[in-house]
């Protein structure tokens, strides 16, 4: 119960004010409910139809062929590229920072790791959809204008100003022995993916995946690299020995 | 329902049947992450839909106008482009919140402000993205999204 609140702090506060109201100034609570309404009705008809749009471009958009088609390319082929790599995906902007790493050491330029971020905050087809609903298609579109023209003066100017080398970008030892799993609790959303396709390794503990230690032979590994690409946000990586948890950064733990 | 919600369920409709004809597993995947992602933000959702509710019953469309539509514009949007700096709700839920004070007479001047540096600024998450790109980059790009998002509120209301 306590866990259930902590998870919701909005819902239970939000709850709360209404229970207050419904017993201090019924005539109050009711309005609130009233006004919420539209809103409600507006959301429940929207909200699965963006949630399932997102996951089906999600799954489709072949993102290893635009990671693939970076490498050193430079020019508007590359800025292309980036806007519709950040366009297309799905989660946060932090979601965006494992993926913007493996980039930047497969050779991609700061410009087109700016654009990715910065397009993976702002430019989502289903929230543009959403944006359209309840602010007007007038709005969306202007705002969606003026936000790519941003995007691209902004990753310029942090381009003359950040020089790769201020970028810290440890070399990663793939020869050392994989002796478990570690997950990126800042990035896992806790979708649950990984527990539903391989129960006896993850399990979701407050909205985030945890590994079950288990011993790993190379079949099982094989089949571990699976769920990696699958891992909408890449949160999940092999636990290698000990020289790469010494180079790791302090807040992944290496226990 | 309206035209848009409709003609958006019906292209999602057929990407689902085309994405399952083409692979059933695939398709059944993407769904797992669907609901998952449902069910992790649908007490937020809640929370923030109820939360218009008493905020329109207990700040009258008058305050709203007047304080967000017709007092220093210029303020307004700084205060907005920083408060949407801060808050860490996921854009999905802003828009109706938003949506609700432009409906309640708000100038869509801040409004724009708060959802841009909402998704493009970061200071809850700036550590992370210090630890991961280094302090220059993260402040430069922080920074320059923030101003920008300014810019493109101050447009929106000279076009608009």
């Amino acid at each position: 119960m306590i866990e259930i609140i902590k998870r919701n702090k909005l819902l239970a506060v939000v709850s709360l004010t209404y229970i207050f109201l419904f017993i201090a100034m019924p005539d109050k609570a009711y309005l609130s409910v009233k006004n919420s309404i539209y809103y409600i009705i507006e959301m429940l008809e929207i909200m699965p139809v963006i949630f399932i749009l997102t996951s089906i471009i999600e799954a489709w958009v072949p993102k290893e062929v635009i990671i693939n088609g970076f490498g050193e390319k430079a020019g508007i082929k590359g800025s292309i590229f980036s806007f519709l790599l950040g366009s297309f995906s799905a989660g946060p902007i932090y979601a965006a920072f494992p993926i913007c790493r493996m980039l930047l050491k497969k050779g991609a330029s700061i410009v087109n790791v700016v654009i990715i971020l910065s397009a993976w905050a702002v430019i989502k087809i289903p929230m543009l959809a959403n944006e359209a609903k309840f602010l007007g298609l007038r709005f969306m579109g202007i705002r969606w204008i003026l936000t790519v023209i941003s995007i691209l003066i902004i990753s310029y100017i942090v381009a003359v100003f950040v020089k790769k080398e201020d970028i810290p970008i440890q070399k990663e030892n793939n020869l050392s022995k994989i002796i478990g799993i570690n997950i990126k609790k800042q990035y896992c959303i806790g979708c649950g993916l990984c527990e539903k396709l391989m129960p006896q390794y993850f399990k979701v503990v407050d909205k985030k995946a945890k590994w079950k230690e288990a011993a790993l032979n190379d079949i099982q590994i094989n089949k571990l690299k699976g769920i990696m690409d699958k891992c909408p946000v890449k949160a999940i990586d092999f636990r290698r020995e000990e020289i790469i948890c010494k180079n790791s950064n302090r807040n992944i733990k290496c226990n | 329902m309206d035209i848009f919600t409709v003609s958006l369920w019906g292209v999602t409709g057929v990407a689902f049947i085309a994405s399952l004809v083409e692979n059933k597993e695939k398709t059944f995947d993407s769904m797992k992450i669907a609901r998952g992602m449902m069910i992790n933000m649908i007490g937020e959702i809640i929370g923030i839909l109820f939360l218009i509710g008493l905020i329109l019953t207990f700040i009258p469309p008058e305050v709203i106008k007047d304080i967000l539509g017709k007092s220093n514009l210029f303020i307004s949007t700084f205060i907005s482009a920083f408060v949407g700096s801060i808050t860490l709700i996921p854009a999905f839920v802003a828009f109706p919140l938003v949506g609700s004070f432009v409906d309640a007479g708000a100038s869509t001047v801040p409004a724009v402000a708060f959802l841009t540096t909402l998704t493009m600024v970061g200071i809850v998450t700036f550590p992370l993205e210090k630890h991961e790109f280094g302090l220059k980059f993260a402040v430069i790009r922080n920074v320059l999204s923030f101003v920008f998002a300014i810019i493109i509120a101050l447009t929106m209301g000279v076009i608009m």
